[in-house]
Parts: structure tokens; sequence; C-alpha cells
């Protein structure tokens, strides 16, 4: 331990010991699992569900707590008398600090009797356990107000806060939990050896909030089971509390039951049908997503779990007004109890209006994830339903991500290969004799000096590159199963990933080449360059959904995605000759040819699809970028003073994510400037020809129009080849909405651009003045991005802004 | 950086350059001050790590009777990315003198400080919804690199800000391990910032703590 000064507190032994303890713990606490944009990605994955066994028994003061298990290898000694006598060597605040005594071991320090740290503090008159009894008798209407309590400490729990500040602060729950039950007979609202009899309420809540723990310990194990991040997307901590894992489902379905069957049949007690309605509705969802949830699920009835959970919300809804809340069967004291250095903090409240919605969420989400398992199976239309799945607002619980990566990841490796195959095929071979299934059914010569089949050989190449190109690819898919925040850094690791990998394809394109002159050029490396150039793109655009770029940047960073979406078009419009020039070789062929060339034109359609898409990016980010340029000029762009830097440097932080890549796509700063600046500096333009006379000649607004216009025809163009074409049918609504959303934007800056220019074309006249007075005339709004719900911008790629005169 | 308007309504204001010496004069006031906008707070030893090794980065805004009225602390060390790196860990101003520009001040000589000490860059996070703390660190030169879904303990989002001092920290890239496998000793601690051992409660820059 480090010899440590305590502020004018004496430390007695007592103390030491519990502070070592509580030091021991906090390396957990911290341990979360935050992946940086500059180191490899690790995932968590089943990690973190519990405390190590390792971890040093924590005692809390004052309490009852089992012995410890003694560790017979480890050996005491009493270093009281040592390190007060050492301590007195040391002035109060002076430190003695080894090179191993990091911000990490400071952090997770603790202060005894600071009542935010100390979790045994007391205030005067405070006690240290709750004194809430569970056997005391309960009204129907308060089981009602507990289920339902507990019923947003869930939420919010999915949330991502941790159990200790909502489920586990029930009074109930943790008498079920704690001492760990053997078995499920154990698990009671009394605790010990005697049984005790109990209110038929209490059963009723019991069985509710075994199901409550059974579905935590379901959630837990989805999650786990998927890559997340702890504590950033979900806090999978059980503070050492087993939640019934080893209890079976049936068993708690049973319990359930049995508590719904008492209700249905009582005739003694005078509970209200009404309260017993609502009594039944719970039970009946509990039962529902215990099922829905059961990891084990069904693949032939996966449409049958979600839509019976969502049947009992309206009810749940409908009666909640009959509940009585117990506050007093929730305390954050039970905190202390749990196996944690953390103090007690305050309960996460969520109302249950919110907490709710939520859930209906949480139930319609999932009931979409499982569309998935029904789509053609394409890489195309998975990773189009993907996107749409990631874009939902507001944004899918962690749990619902979990549900839809165990659809997508579940399968073995050779679903990926088959998918990644079909990747290719789709892109840069169709219907291309390198991927003819026959190719994988050659054997190799058994005289080893004889040459190998073409066929064969190609299809070792293939296999080749599959090999080294599949954990990018699997790595592309992860990223676009994360949070969005998280989406955007891990495609900035996938694009140089892919950045790498194209390198290394150009050996097996050339092998190809050897092989074969009726290929694409470079297939293997054209189809990595445009899976990277689209993850660029995707990196600049979700930052404009992120709002990471400040206003006086959209000039820079729309120029950026201009001249990306222009390369990617570039490329398209190559593989488009390709497609085209197959499709008429193989029209003049034989009738199996003739065949295959219909194939082709199919395919083609998705090419086509691409390079509108590409094409409508180009042209729409050309004229915003254009248009935010001259906004600079008519001083309408905030630009903040910014002493301590300089356009070239933050041009360098903008562009670190690309700057390795390879070719290189980042221009030189001086091209950019020369590009954003084309009348001289900002605030001090070039005197000839004058600004002024520049701004309100309509010719340079008509550049800005023309690309509008384009970018309007590429994303009708879209439109009009349809979601098929797009190979995003499996979501053609959201699809379609995407679409629109370009267009509309487009139609947004085309009436944006018009604004200025009208109010531009008096400039320098008579009673307009010149270019320092449009801040009078006219207001420039950047319209804010949505974040977790549906927001202003038509798409929230597209910062058109609003243009407001005066 | 100077805001004469700022000037004029602080201008009985001293800036102080923290000193371990003045541990006892000045620790208890920037602990008060820091942790009275966390939810938890850091125990000593957070502020020691930081002031032991970085007191000359840590600077204070004293009013003529001596009390703390604001206090930046940082620090600044080779990053395991190949930059030198400064970090702003805390800036703390009483609420009654938010508004005058005190943060602004006190940042500023902390980046002079950084830089004249050949930092490449220097990085911070702040919650999305503070405008207060991002207009504050926008208007030096600050941008927004990345956003923390989820950041803070209290489950609000951050983003990271940089700003870069240096031509070609961009390019900067892991240093070289030794034969050994390790880091040459100057490069002495992985975990450098509260962001990367997961610590969420970083930055308490509230509302009004900058230039009007």
């Amino acid at each position: 331990m480090h010899v440590l000064r305590h502020d004018g507190q004496g430390l007695d032994e007592a103390k030491l010991v519990e502070d070592t303890s509580r030091l021991a713990d906090p390396t957990k606490r911290y341990s979360s699992n935050k992946i940086e944009s500059d180191v490899v990605c690790k995932f968590p994955n089943g990690d973190g569900n519990d405390q190590p066994k390792s971890a040093v028994p924590c005692q809390l003061p004052l309490r009852a707590v089992p012995k410890p298990t003694i560790n017979r290898d480890v050996k005491a000694w009493d270093i009281t008398e040592k390190f007060t006598q050492a301590s007195l060597a040391l002035n109060t605040g002076q430190l003695v600090k080894d090179e191993y005594f990091t911000l990490f071991e400071s952090i997770g320090a603790l202060e005894i009797m600071d009542p935010k740290m100390d979790s045994g503090f007391l205030q005067p008159g405070e006690t240290l356990e709750d004194d809430y009894d569970a056997l005391k008798p309960l009204l129907p209407e308060e089981v009602i107000g507990i289920m339902d309590q507990l019923l947003c400490y869930e939420m919010a729990w999915h949330q991502g806060y941790p159990l200790s500040q909502t489920l586990f602060t029930s009074v109930y729950i943790d008498k079920l939990l704690w001492p760990d039950p053997r078995s499920l007979e154990e698990a009671q609202f009394y605790r010990g050896d005697v049984k005790l009899a109990t209110e038929a309420m209490h059963d009723i809540l019991r069985a509710y909030c075994l199901a409550i723990i059974k579905c935590c310990d379901f959630v837990i194990t989805k999650i786990t089971s998927r890559d997340y991040f702890e504590e950033e997307d979900f806090c999978t901590h059980t503070y050492n509390r087993q939640l019934l894992t080893q209890v079976p489902l049936d068993f708690i379905l049973h319990e359930l039951e049995l508590a719904m069957k008492f209700i249905e049949t009582d005739q003694t007690s005078p509970i209200s049908a009404e309260l017993k309605y609502a009594l039944l509705a719970r039970l009946e969802f509990r039962r529902a997503l215990l099922i829905a949830l059961f990891p084990d699920y069904s693949a032939s009835f996966l449409d049958k779990y979600w839509p019976p959970v969502s049947d009992t919300l309206p009810r749940i809804e409908a009666t909640h007004k009959f509940g009585r809340p117990v506050p007093g069967s929730f305390s954050t004291k039970l905190q202390r109890r749990l196996a944690s250095t953390v103090p007690p903090r305050p309960v996460v409240e969520l109302e249950f209006k919110d907490a709710f919605e939520k859930l209906v969420q949480l139930c319609v989400d999932c009931e979409e994830a499982v569309r998935y398992t029904y789509l053609e199976p394409s890489p195309q239309e998975y990773q189009s339903f993907i996107w749409a799945f990631a874009s939902r607002k507001p944004q899918p619980l962690a749990y619902a991500r979990s549900y839809l990566s165990n659809f997508i990841f579940s399968s073995n490796n050779e679903v990926f290969e088959h998918l990644l195959r079909e990747d290719l095929r789709s892109l840069v071979f169709p219907e291309d004799q390198v991927l003819d299934p026959v190719n994988w059914t050659i054997e190799s010569p058994r005289n080893p000096m004889m040459p190998k089949d073409k066929r064969l050989q190609m299809a070792s190449l293939i296999d080749e590159f599959t090999n080294r190109a599949i954990q990018n690819y699997h790595e592309l898919w992860t990223a676009l199963c994360q949070n969005r925040c998280r989406m955007r850094r891990m495609l900035c690791h996938s694009m140089l990933a892919f950045d790498q990998l194209q390198s290394d394809a150009g050996v097996l394109d050339d092998d190809l080449h050897a092989l074969s002159s009726d290929i694409q050029q470079y297939p293997l490396i054209t189809w990595v360059y445009h899976h990277k150039l689209r993850q660029i793109e995707w990196v600049v655009q979700l930052g404009f959904e992120q709002e990471i770029y400040l206003p006086d940047e959209l000039p820079s960073m729309y120029y950026w995605l201009s001249k990306i979406a222009e390369t990617r078009k570039r490329l398209l419009m190559t593989l488009l000759e390709f497609f085209e020039r197959r499709q008429s070789k193989m029209e003049k062929g034989k009738k199996a040819e003739i065949e295959k060339a219909e194939r082709v034109k199919e395919g083609k359609g998705y090419i086509e699809s691409l390079l509108a898409e590409a094409s409508g990016t180009k042209e729409l980010a050309e004229a915003l970028s254009s248009f935010y340029t001259h906004l600079a000029y008519l001083k309408l762009l905030p630009t903040p003073p910014r002493p301590f830097s300089n356009p070239s440097l933050r041009y360098e932080l903008r562009m670190k994510p690309f700057l390795t890549l390879t070719p290189s796509e980042v221009f030189p700063f001086a091209e950019l400037t020369a590009q954003l600046h084309p009348y001289g500096p900002y605030d001090n333009p070039n005197p000839k020809p004058n600004l002024s006379r520049i701004l309100s000649d309509s010719v340079i607004w008509q550049y800005m129009d023309h690309a509008v216009k384009s970018a309007k025809e590429d994303f009708a163009k879209l439109k009009k080849l349809g979601a098929k074409a797009a190979r995003a049918e499996g979501v053609k609504g959201s699809w379609e909405k995407g679409v629109q959303g370009c267009l509309l934007s487009c139609v947004a800056a085309g009436v944006a651009i018009a604004t200025v220019k009208e109010i531009c074309k008096g400039l320098g006249k008579e009673g307009v003045g010149g270019v320092e007075g449009m801040k009078k005339r006219l207001r420039v709004e950047i319209v804010e991005a949505g974040g977790d719900r549906v927001g202003k911008r038509y798409h929230e790629w597209w910062v058109v802004p609003k243009v407001v005169k005066l | 950086m100077s805001n004469s308007d700022a000037q004029s309504s602080t201008s009985d204001l001293r800036y102080v350059q923290y000193h371990g010496s003045k541990e006892s004069t000045y620790l208890p006031a920037i602990r008060q001050l820091i942790s009275k906008d966390l939810s938890e707070p850091y125990s000593i030893y957070v502020y020691r790590y930081f002031l032991y090794q970085w007191g000359h980065l840590c600077y204070m805004a004293l009013d003529p009777s001596g009390n703390l009225i604001g206090v930046v602390v940082c620090k600044l060390e080779h990053h395991r990315s190949g930059t030198f790196r400064g970090y702003i860990a805390m800036l703390a101003v009483q609420e009654a003198h938010r508004g005058k520009g005190i943060a602004t001040q006190l940042v500023c000589m902390a980046i002079d400080a950084m830089a004249e000490r050949d930092a490449d860059e220097i990085v911070l996070e702040t919650e999305v919804t503070n405008t207060a703390s991002l207009k504050l660190y926008e208007r030096l030169g600050f941008l927004r690199s990345k956003r923390l879904h989820r950041y803070y303990l209290n489950g609000n989002t951050a983003f990271r800000l940089v700003l870069y001092l240096k031509a070609g920290t961009g390019m900067k890239r892991p240093q070289q391990l030794d034969d050994s496998g390790e880091l040459p000793a100057q490069y002495g601690y992985s975990a450098t910032s509260f962001d990367e051992i997961g610590v969420r409660d970083g930055h308490p820059v509230l509302e009004g703590s900058q230039v009007p």
C-alpha cells in the first residue's frame, strides 16, 4: 500500500484494514471498458458480471457479515505501530509518491469519515440499516404501487444506471436475494430456517419480484454475450448477488401461474374486480416478458415472443392509477449491503410515464429486430436493416441492440464468409467465373509438379482474401451495431483496417489478373476501396449528426465530404461500365449466358443506386460547402476568435483520422484554403474585384444552384431506382424516408441559397449597404440535430441552414 | 487573452500559480470549490495527484482577502498516442463570480503554461449540454473531436475537446517499444486522462462561467 498521510485524522488499525479493502475494489469499479480511437479495440465480452473471486473480501463496517474466508497462505502483521511512527515523520499534506501511484489509484482512494465517501458514516440520528418490515401486511393497491415502482427502476436500469441505484433499492428484492438463497424455496421475504406463513399479497408480490430478478438475469446474459461497453451502454454489475441464475425458467413461470390462479379463483378476499384485473395484468406481463427474454429462444417461433408482451401493456397503463406507492419499501441504505465501495448514491427516479414509454419502445424495438431473421439473405439487405435499426429514434436500448446483434452474429464464421463473398459478387464479380461454385469442387492434382487448374487457383485466391478480410468485415458490422457515438469512433478504426486491407489486396489482384483477363480491373482493391470510402463518408456524416463540427467548419467539412463522395462516384462509374460491358457480352451468348445477362442487369441496379447516392452526396455537399463559404464572407457564420489556434492546426486535427490513408485522400492545406477562400480572407477580402460586386452578381450563385439541382436529380433517381435496387427492401419505409430527407434537404438548400442571392442582388446599391450590413438584413440559423428525438433537420446528415430575412 | 469588461469588474482579483508549499492554505478551498458541483467527491489524493506533480499548471483566482474565487487544475505528460498531451482536469469558479471571464483567464494561463512547456495538444471533456463551458473553450480554439455516450455518472453525454498547439501533432504515433517490450521511462503512465480510466465526473464547469 502507499503510505499516505491522512488529513489530521489518526488511522487506527481497523480503519487501515478497511481502507485497503476498499482500495482493492475501486479498481473494479473504474475498470470500465472505455476504448479510445488510438487504441486497439477490445471487447468486454463476458466481463464484469460479478466481482472477481480474487477480490479482497470487502467488509463494510458495523454490520453482521458472514465470516470472511481466510486464505491460509496469507500472513497478517500488525503494522499500526510502524505506520504511526512513519507517518509522524510527515507533515500534513506532505506527499510521498512513488512512480506507481497513478491517477487510477488516487481515484480509488476513499476518505474515512467523509460523509460522501465513507459508506458507513452516519449523520446524527441516522440508522445504518433500513427498518422496513417486509412482512407487514400489504393492500392490493400497495402491491400494484410497488410493482409499478419496480418497473420504473427496471427501466432506469435498462437505460444504463446500475442496479444499486435502481432495483436493488427495493427491500423486497433484497430479501429474496440475500443471503444467497440455495433454492427458490429459500427466496422469501422472511429469511431464516423457520418457515413463516405469508399472506396472499406477499405471495403475489414475491412471484412478481422473482420474475423481475429472472428477467434481469436474462438481460445480463444477452447483453454480455455481445459487444457492449460496460457503464456506457449498460451496467451488468450485480454486486455479488446471484440473480436466480441457477433457477430454471419453468420454476419462475410456475410461481407466476400460482399467483395468477390464486387471484382468478379467489372468492374469499374482498379484493375488487378492478384490482384483481390490475394485478393479473402485471403478472401476465411479467410472464410474457420472461418468456420473450429467455435466451434459448426457438427460431421458428421468433415472431411470437414480443407481441404478447406488447398486448399486456395497455392494461398496465390503464390500471396504474389504482396503485398506491410504498416509498418505505425502497431505500438507498441497502446499497451498504452490496459488495461495492461506493457510498450510497441517490436512487435514479424515472417517472412511470417515461418508464412505460421506454418499455413500449423496448418491446417495439425487439419485435422489429426479429424481422432481421426474415430478410432476404444478402449482406446489403442486412446492412440496410442494421442502419435503419441504429437510426431509430429514440435510439434502441442496449438490450434491443444486443437482441439484434444476437441474430447477426450468432451464426458461425461460415455464414459471414458467405456474406463476404456475396458482397464481393454484388460489387465486383457479377456472374463471374472467379466466384463460380465449381471452382471450390476441383481437386489439386496428385502430382504436385503438375500445374493446378485455374479455377482451383481462383478459389484459393478468394479463400486467401476471405481469410485476410473476414475479421475486418466482421468488425465493420460490429461497429454498425454500437451506440451512435461508438459507431462513429469504431468506424474510424474500421476505415484504417480497410486501408491496410487495401494494400494487401493488390497482390491477390495481380494473381487474379494473371489467371483471367475477363474480370474487373483490380477487383479486390476496388471492393475494399469502395467500402473504405463509404466509411469515411459515414464518419463525416455522423459528425454532422453528432454536432461535432462548429458552424464555421461546415465549408471545409462539406468540401471534404464532397471530395470523398466524388472519388467514390468515379469508382462506381468504372464498375458500372464493367457491368454494362459484361451484360452486353453475355446477351450475345448462348441461352445460359443470356440468363446470366439478366442477373447482371439486376445487379447493375445496385451499382446504379450506389452511384446515384454517391453523386447526390457529392453535389449537395459541394453546394453546401460553397454556400457556407459565401455565408462566411457575408459574416453570417459565427466564428470564434480562437487566440490559441490557427486554421492549419485545426485542419490537421480534423484530418487526423484520415492522415495515414493510402492512397492519400487528404489534400494539402493550401489547396483547401484556396478552394474555400476564392475572394481572399473572409475578414479581409481582396479589394479587387469588390466583394459586394461579386456577391451581387447572380453568376456565382448559379454554381450552387446547379449543384443543388444535380443533387436533387441524383436523389430523385435514387428514389426511382427504389428500395429493391438499393437492397433495402426489408426496411423500405425508413429507406424511402431517408431518401426523401435528402430530397427535402436539397429543396431547403435551394430556398436558402435563393433567399441570400435575392438580398445580395442589391449589395453596394443605395440603401442596401455593403457586406458589413448583411447581419441586419439576414439571419442564418444552423438547424440543430435531433439527438435522441426526431429533429428539425430533414436529414440528420445534412446541415442545411435556415435563412431568415430580417 | 483579455477582456476589457471582465478586467474592469474583476481587476481586484489576483491570479496566482499554485505551489505545494501553499497546500494547507489553498487545498481545502480548492476541494470545496470543485466538489461543490460534483455528485461524488474526489478523495484528497486525486487533488494531490495533480497538484503534487503539476502544481505549476494550477492557477487560482483570489480576491483581495485571499479567498479562492476560481481554480484550474491540469496535467501534462506523454500520452500513449505519441503526443505530449495537456489535460484540463478541473475548472471551477464560484457561482457569484461567474460570467466575468475568470474561467477564461484561468484557462488561458494554463494553456500558456502548457504551451511554454512544449505541449503538442490540450484535451478535456465536458457535457454536451454545458453550453457555457463549450463556448468558453471553443472561443479559445478548441474543437470537438468526439462524442462520448453516457460519459458521466449522471448518464450525461460528453464532448471531447481538443486544441492542437503544434503542427505535426496529428501525425504523431505511439512510441516504439524498446527491446524489453516496455515504453521508455519518460513515457510513464498509460492511462492519462479521467476518461481513460473511466472516471466520469471530471469537468465541473457550469452555466455562466464564461465571458459574457
